[in-house]
């Protein structure tokens, strides 16, 4: 029993709140946190907090019917609310930091903006060798584009007319004539116009005008384009969540692998990056058969660090995989990865900190594969498992793929099976909460094995 | 031409009311900046910019869509810290429909004053200016250390009243005493009547017992409030009014918000016509109404 501290849980992820609670041996704080009709979040906490050491719980994942963002301003809401109740100190405890992990590039192979409900897309076939249908500038994909090809064409027709030969030289290209090109759509009542708030109608007419902001309209979407001359970039939200969590009123922040160990530095309070790997490391002391005989894989470059910490301490071997953009593409599907170290008739144990839409993972262990692994082992931090990455996990050559619940993974595990392994990270946190509590160190969490 | 472009207006259109930006552009005589906004699969919000914003003057319009509130306004702050980053001269935050001005107090133990909360994000994230219509309290001005311009859809109110009825046979009823002031400007303006209901509220979106204070007899009664949410208030004061006697009963209200089952709890009332602003994306609801009128408030700079 801990006096004087309250864990408080968002709605994010019930089961890891009330597991650290049990482990803490404290009831979790009695909170009503649910939605206006509005869509504003409705919180009231109904415990006492003046005095105590609050800990929020609340990880970046969003799926089963809930948001991200709805989860992301509810816990601002929570630490302002607790701050304004006179707490003493507020710790935010987000075991999967959102927007840790941003690409920099749109419309990339990887990574790549959805505009449609991943849901929608869940029913194709994956075979073996399917890459995620990427949505990119003029190329055209499911039915719902039918529409919108000649919209693509009308837009890269009158934007490219003016500015034909501005758009090269740069300066010109900016403030050029790029900025009066009638495209502009003269339809003044478009308000009550055919567009409902529903995405689902493209097809029934009201396309005789075009804006980039019509994102109503999914091929207008695809159209988007950059004015001639300027080089698109995608905002980083890393720094604006760290600023938001610190101006709600966070005192401390508890997280577990962040993608960049940088953002810690985004923050003026205190920062604990916990680390995932003792756990995955006791998992391939214990699971693997013979895995001092194993290869430890960093599916890409920026994971190698983390992936040789393991393997360093461990006395497993290494190899990388890194992505090629050189032009001499002789097979296709893996033209631009590269194994770098020797891996026939090994056991592969893949290491990375985030699964995302899980194209990366697979695409490596498929390349694994072909240079003769005999099993591959896929051990990550954080299962987010957005998009298609289930069905393209199914599909893919990894025979085991082991992730923490620093995330609910219940409905992964319903789909994905005996294929998936789930580690448990709340006795770290509640350790991790007990000792921050208690002022003690938490280094001792940082080195054991 | 480049020579007089430059530190122009930028306008750039958030998701969650393009409508609202496109008729802003049209009205300056300007395009809506090349911007996109998309969700990653991961459900995190992504926001590419396609011009330069460097030393412009940047004008970010983002309404609440109903039910998307939280969605917007990170990708509101979203935005105003990409363009600080990208070195805009100056930010202005243009959100018609203030979210969370209704958490603007501390009204029991614990509660979140959300409406603070979100004034310092939005300074956090780098506003230099926040431009809103009608906030539900204008206290909330004093959340921010930034300036705030709280324009009004009065005038557009007075012009359709005296549009479209007779001042002399109207009265202007606020439903709640805490629009009373809103609802008395545009008496004196008009030069009608006034009454007030004065109303209880147990629970959130919940509305209890009503008491007219006035007269409303053989009148056009008009309610004027700033928003019309669940609509409870507006059918519950529709129907006193109507009770006491009033000729007809209309509402004119700033931000349709008209969540949960308001659609069908305004088919059901006396109410013969809703009157609101284009401050919220309505959609379809308009048509979904019987008699819901829509003024259009794209004044804004």
């Amino acid at each position: 029993m801990v006096r004087n501290i309250v864990v408080l849980g968002g709605n994010s992820h019930p089961a890891l709140v009330e597991s650290v609670c049990n482990i803490l041996a404290l009831p979790a704080c009695n909170r009503i946190l649910t939605k206006f009709s509005s869509g504003e979040s409705r919180c009231e906490i109904q415990d006492s907090v003046r005095g105590k050491d609050v800990y929020i719980i609340q990880t970046g994942f969003g799926g089963n019917g809930s948001k991200l963002n709805d989860h992301f301003m509810d816990l601002c809401i929570m630490i302002s609310a607790c701050k304004t109740g006179s707490a003493r100190r507020v710790t935010a405890v987000l075991p999967l930091f959102p927007y840790s992990r941003q690409p920099d590039l749109p419309y990339k192979k990887t990574g790549a903006p959805l505009f449609k409900a991943p849901s929608d897309n869940g029913k194709k076939d994956y075979t073996f060798d399917s890459v995620p249908a990427t949505p990119a500038p003029g190329v055209p994909r499911s039915a719902g584009f039918v529409n919108g090809t000649d919209i693509t064409n009308r837009l890269t027709k009158t934007t490219s007319l003016p500015n034909g030969t501005n758009g090269i030289n740069g300066t010109n290209g900016i403030n050029g004539t790029g900025a009066m090109s009638p495209v502009k759509q003269t339809n003044g009542d478009a308000f009550f116009g055919a567009n409902g708030q529903s995405i689902a109608s493209p097809v029934s007419g009201a396309i005789g005008s075009y804006t980039t902001h019509d994102y109503e309209n999914v091929s207008h979407v695809g159209a988007f384009q950059a004015k001639p001359g300027y080089k698109q970039w995608v905002a980083q939200a890393g720094t604006l969540v760290a600023n938001l969590l610190t101006c709600a009123g966070a005192d401390h922040v508890i997280t577990m692998d962040l993608h960049d160990p940088q953002v810690q530095g985004f923050f003026d309070v205190p920062v604990d990056n916990l680390y995932g790997r003792p756990l995955l490391k006791r998992y391939i002391q214990t699971h693997i058969p013979n895995y001092k005989d194993a290869v430890i894989i960093s599916p890409d470059a920026g994971g190698a660090k983390r992936a040789t910490a393991i393997a360093d301490g461990m006395g497993i071997e290494f190899a990388l995989i890194h992505k090629v953009t050189s032009l001499c593409i002789t097979d296709r599907q893996n033209a631009s990865m590269m194994l770098v170290g020797n891996v026939a008739d090994r056991v592969c144990i893949l290491i990375d900190d985030l699964l995302d839409t899980g194209n990366t993972i697979t695409r490596a262990a498929k390349l694994l594969k072909k240079e003769g692994a005999t099993k591959i082992y896929a051990l990550l931090t954080h299962g987010v498992f957005s998009g298609d990455a289930i069905s393209r996990i199914k599909a893919s050559a990894i025979d085991k793929l082991v992730v923490t619940n620093s995330v609910p993974q219940n409905e992964h595990k319903a789909l994905l099976g005996p294929k998936l392994d789930i580690l448990d990270i709340s006795p770290i946190f509640a350790e991790a909460i007990r000792r921050v509590h208690h002022g003690e160190s938490i280094s001792v969490l940082f080195n054991y094995d | 031409m480049s020579a007089e472009m430059a530190n122009e207006i930028k306008l750039i259109s958030g998701r969650s009311h393009p409508q609202l930006s496109d008729k802003i552009a049209k009205r300056l005589g300007i395009e809506v900046a090349r911007t996109i906004s998309l969700n990653y699969s991961n459900q995190e919000t992504s926001f590419t910019v396609g011009e330069s914003v460097r030393d412009e003057d940047v004008f970010i319009v983002q309404s609440t869509a109903t039910g998307d509130v939280n969605e917007g306004l990170m990708e509101l702050l979203i935005m105003i810290s990409a363009c600080r980053t990208a070195s805009a001269r100056r930010i202005t935050a243009v959100i018609p429909n203030f979210p969370y001005a209704r958490q603007d107090k501390k009204d029991k133990s614990r509660a979140p004053i959300s409406a603070r909360l979100v004034a310092n994000m939005l300074t956090t994230a780098g506003a230099n200016h926040i431009v809103t219509v009608d906030l539900h309290a204008s206290q909330i001005q004093g959340f921010f250390s930034v300036p705030v311009d709280n324009l009004y859809a009065e005038p557009s109110f007075l012009r359709y009243i005296r549009e479209n009825f007779n001042a002399e046979d109207c009265v202007i009823v606020s439903p709640d005493a805490g629009g009373a002031k809103r609802a008395t400007s545009i008496a004196d303006h008009l030069n009608t009547a006034f009454a007030l209901i004065h109303k209880e509220r147990p629970r959130p979106n919940v509305v209890g017992r009503m008491v007219l204070v006035g007269n409303v007899e053989d009148k056009v009664a008009i309610l004027v409030d700033d928003m019309a949410d669940t609509c409870g208030t507006l059918v519950k004061a529709a129907a006193v009014l109507k009770e006491n006697g009033a000729k007809s009963v209309l509402a004119l209200v700033t931000h349709g918000i008209l969540s949960g089952s308001a659609i069908e709890t305004l088919n059901g009332s006396v109410l013969s016509a809703l009157v609101v602003t284009n401050t919220v994306p309505l959609g379809d609801k308009v048509d979904r109404v019987s008699g819901c009128q829509c003024i259009q408030s794209s004044h804004v700079d």
